[in-house]
């Protein structure tokens, strides 16, 4: 069974490093991630949102429903965390009676 | 090839540690190991993103400097900041991934109460079998 394991983990490793091929270079300045929207972030985040912090003004204020999901994200969580974890302790109360 | 290799090689070292990962979710029995791996799957996945973000030449962190000066956007340089969305999507991921080693760590701790072990051939030994002990027993 290792071995399957093994084998499926390099041949998804070099199918990953075939696709890093046509990826642009580290650092580039002009690569497609740096080129499309985050100049119009960094320009303009001062005069939308007073804030120096670029990553804070993406985070709460173009993006802010995307942080609203996070917050939904850890919500469900831990109410699953909690739901796993009580069901226990209220068997073992009726268990002591 | 040279700067290719240069180019490219960060992309390889995540590779790597996303296999290592991905392996260890597979190959490993213990069900806390299979955790870790998938955790360094993820932070393999991190590490991607944000060496994307990455922009040579006298870069520095995507925090303003003419901020005081009141000149508004005029004096910003793009080329002068790194890329901050994908520092920003991995802070959203980050929180998934806490979020989802909780989940998984609770029903690991149910797991382990019930079969008294956490290694995954032996809990199934104990489902085929059927001794198990009834669910009203387990004691927290």
């Amino acid at each position: 069974m290792k071995i399957f394991s093994l084998i499926s983990a390099i041949v998804v490793g070099l199918a990953l490093i075939y696709g890093t091929m046509d990826m642009p270079e580290w650092g580039d300045p002009q690569s497609p991630a740096s080129t499309h929207v985050s100049p119009y972030y960094l320009e303009h985040s001062l005069e939308h949102a007073a804030t120096p912090n670029v990553v804070t003004t993406v985070l709460a204020d173009y993006r802010g429903y995307d942080t609203l999901g996070e917050t939904t994200v850890i919500f469900t969580a831990g109410v699953a965390v909690v739901l796993l974890l009580r069901n226990r302790r209220k068997r073992r109360e009726e268990n002591h009676e | 090839m040279n700067d290719f290799l240069l180019g490219h090689y960060n992309y390889w070292m995540f590779i790597g540690l996303m296999m290592i990962g991905f392996y260890a979710m597979m190959a490993k029995k213990n069900l806390i190991k299979k955790i870790i791996g998938m955790n360094i799957f993820q932070s393999a996945i991190i590490l991607f993103y944000i060496s994307t973000a990455a922009k040579r030449g006298g870069v520095s962190v995507p925090i303003l400097e003419h901020a005081t000066g009141g000149h508004g956007a005029h004096g910003i340089d793009v080329t002068h900041y790194a890329n901050p969305l994908p520092h920003v999507l991995m802070l959203t991921a980050i929180v998934v991934m806490v979020a989802t080693l909780g989940v998984a760590v609770a029903v690991t701790l149910l797991i382990y109460k019930r079969y008294n072990t956490l290694e995954e051939d032996e809990i199934l030994k104990k489902i085929r079998k059927g001794k198990l002990p009834p669910k009203e027993l387990i004691e927290v």
